[in-house]
């Protein structure tokens, strides 16, 4: 498969011995997993920079690694942006000489490096490109070093937690930068979080890994419902992420279209026009009804059919809420609902009941527009 | 005319030794390799050694007779009672203050940065261009200086290697011994004012030198 990435590594960390087998086509790729799991490492891996690692590492029809044969690129051959944690801009230089510092890249990737102006527009950085890098915000910092990587040309940019530094607003703001970065440059990411809402809207593909090990990969929606991965997720509460096209800018916010004949309302923000909307919506924010509510303040209400009830289990013992996936519309998108166990088993719900989901616009959170 | 011997020489002496000094101090910094602390403890050797001992070692391996002697060699390096000699001296008393001093310069520059400029594609050389030796150029300048004061101070390994000949090797320090031993006070005062005031413009541009900047100059 030459337009897709093949790995199979094995890199020895000190607490264990971490292993990842992946291959796929998608572009958009997700690691997930608390810290301590490996992400980095595997990031590390990939940018060339851990010499201990064995295996095989072929990107779109290049080969990185392959121990077998003793083929090991060093970093700079491997054309990787790396946007670390923390980063790690240059403090001799400001941020245009940041941005020029992959000037160096082989010729042969000359051709697919956008220009800096185009970068620092798209990130909204041009008014600083003279800062010293001292004087920048967290913010601004990872914005810097995401347009470095960029300014390379890379083949494949490798993100790990670039805002796990910032407070979550901050972050929350920076998504729509990133999802921009996704549709101006669509290049091959490969992005590490312990977010799973930033992983649900960055990401087609994600690998869950936990010491060393890769628990679950998949989509992103179906992934994070499993059951043995449901608690990792479970600590910030589960969240819906969702895109829809918008039909109409009303004055009360967006309306979405969700399904054929089936609509969304979500606020607007500061935003006067979007063509598509990016939100959230926590599980716990969803009611369930099983007949057509009516009188409600609520402005969203979907008819829908429960596909699936999954129960959190602590020590084999049931705790905790249960999570309610509901198919709505005819298309039979899916939104997941947090209820207790005792509305569970008073409402009898089951797979294949008729419900309604009921939930505020103002629940739904505007993650990205454009 | 010691005076501008004296700064002659120790600024050959300067130029001699920064860059085996840069060297060893990027080795000791970023390298680890099979008797590392052997050599690092070789280098640091003449700090602690009594000058005059490094002045014996000198002499005997300049000697006629000495491995680097013009007997041996077939001809005459021309160091002895030279201000090559003293050049030499001080560039060997200097090394261990100016490779610490690098060292020190270098391990400030993280290695993650240096990972960061291959991972953009620049090489190992480049990399050291373009990353390192801009980060610790304040360190290498102090290691500079330091080097450049300890050269100008030295008077134990110069006088037994250049000897102490007046216009040719006798350096500011040698010359106020020399005017001490022969009772000519005022000169000698003169000339150790000479040495405070440059002694205390090179510590403090090293002082200066090695102050974190808020931001870059």
């Amino acid at each position: 498969m030459s337009d897709g990435i093949k790995l199979d590594l094995k890199v020895p960390l000190e607490r264990f011995t971490l292993e990842l087998s992946w291959e796929t086509g998608e572009r958009w790729l997700g690691i997930f997993g608390h810290s301590g799991a490996g992400k980095t490492t595997v990031l590390e891996t990939l940018a060339g920079l851990r010499s201990r690692a064995t295996g095989l590492i072929r990107v779109f029809g290049t080969t990185w690694l392959d121990s077998a044969r003793g083929v090991c690129l060093p970093p700079e051959g491997r054309g990787v942006g790396y946007v670390p944690q923390d980063a790690l801009l240059f403090p001799h230089r400001n941020v245009l000489g940041n941005l020029l510092a992959g000037a160096w890249r082989l010729p042969a990737m000359e051709n697919r490096r956008p220009s800096p102006e185009r970068v620092m527009e798209v990130l909204e950085l041009t008014p600083l490109r003279d800062a010293d890098v001292a004087d920048l915000s967290g913010g601004e910092k990872q914005r810097v070093a995401l347009a470095r990587a960029l300014c390379s040309g890379p083949r494949l940019l490798l993100m790990d937690e670039p805002f796990a530094g910032l407070d979550l607003p901050l972050r929350r703001r920076i998504l729509p930068y990133l999802l921009r970065v996704q549709e101006e440059f669509a290049l091959p990411t490969l992005y590490v979080s312990h977010d799973a809402t930033e992983m649900k809207v960055l990401s087609r593909e994600v690998a869950v890994l936990a010491e060393g090990r890769v628990l679950a990969r998949g989509r992103p929606d179906e992934v994070f419902l499993q059951s043995s991965i449901l608690p990792m997720v479970l600590e910030e509460g589960f969240e819906n992420v969702q895109e829809g096209t918008v039909r109409e800018a009303k004055e009360s916010g967006f309306l979405l279209e969700w399904e054929p004949d089936l609509c969304i309302l979500v606020p607007k923000g500061d935003l006067k026009s979007a063509r598509k909307v990016v939100f959230g919506l926590r599980a716990e924010d969803i009611l369930l009804a099983l007949r057509p509510p009516e009188g409600l303040s609520a402005q969203n209400v979907l008819p829908g059919v429960v596909r699936g009830v999954r129960e959190e289990l602590q020590g084999g013992e049931a705790a905790g809420p249960v999570l309610v996936s509901v198919a709505t519309g005819r298309g039979g998108r899916a939104l997941v609902a947090s209820i207790t166990r005792q509305a569970l088993s008073r409402l009898a719900l089951q797979e294949g009941v008729q419900v309604h989901l009921v939930f505020k616009a103002q629940s739904c959170r505007v993650l990205a527009a454009r | 005319m010691a005076l501008f011997l004296s700064l002659k020489v120790a600024l050959a002496a300067t130029v001699v030794v920064l860059p085996p000094g840069i060297l060893l101090g990027l080795l000791f910094a970023r390298r680890s390799f099979p008797g590392k602390s052997a050599l690092e403890t070789m280098a640091y050797l003449p700090l602690v050694l009594p000058p005059t001992a490094v002045g014996y070692l000198l002499l005997a391996l300049l000697a006629r007779d000495g491995p680097l002697g013009s007997r041996t060699l077939g001809f005459d390096l021309d160091i002895l009672l030279s201000w090559k000699g003293a050049v030499l001296a001080s560039s060997l008393m200097a090394l261990p203050l100016v490779a610490r001093t690098a060292r020190i310069a270098f391990e400030g520059v993280s290695p993650r940065l240096e990972s960061m400029g291959r991972t953009l594609g620049m090489g190992p050389l480049r990399v050291f261009k373009e990353i390192t030796l801009p980060l610790a150029r304040r360190g290498l300048l102090a290691a500079g200086v330091l080097g450049f004061s300890r050269a100008l101070g030295e008077f134990g390994a110069t006088v037994i290697v250049a000897g102490n000949i007046p216009g040719k090797t006798q350096t500011l320090a040698l010359a106020i011994f020399n005017d001490l031993q022969i009772g000519r006070d005022e000169e000698a005062q003169l000339l150790v004012g000479i040495t405070a005031a440059l002694a205390f413009v090179a510590v403090w541009s090293v002082e200066f030198l090695l102050r974190r900047p808020r931001s870059r100059a």
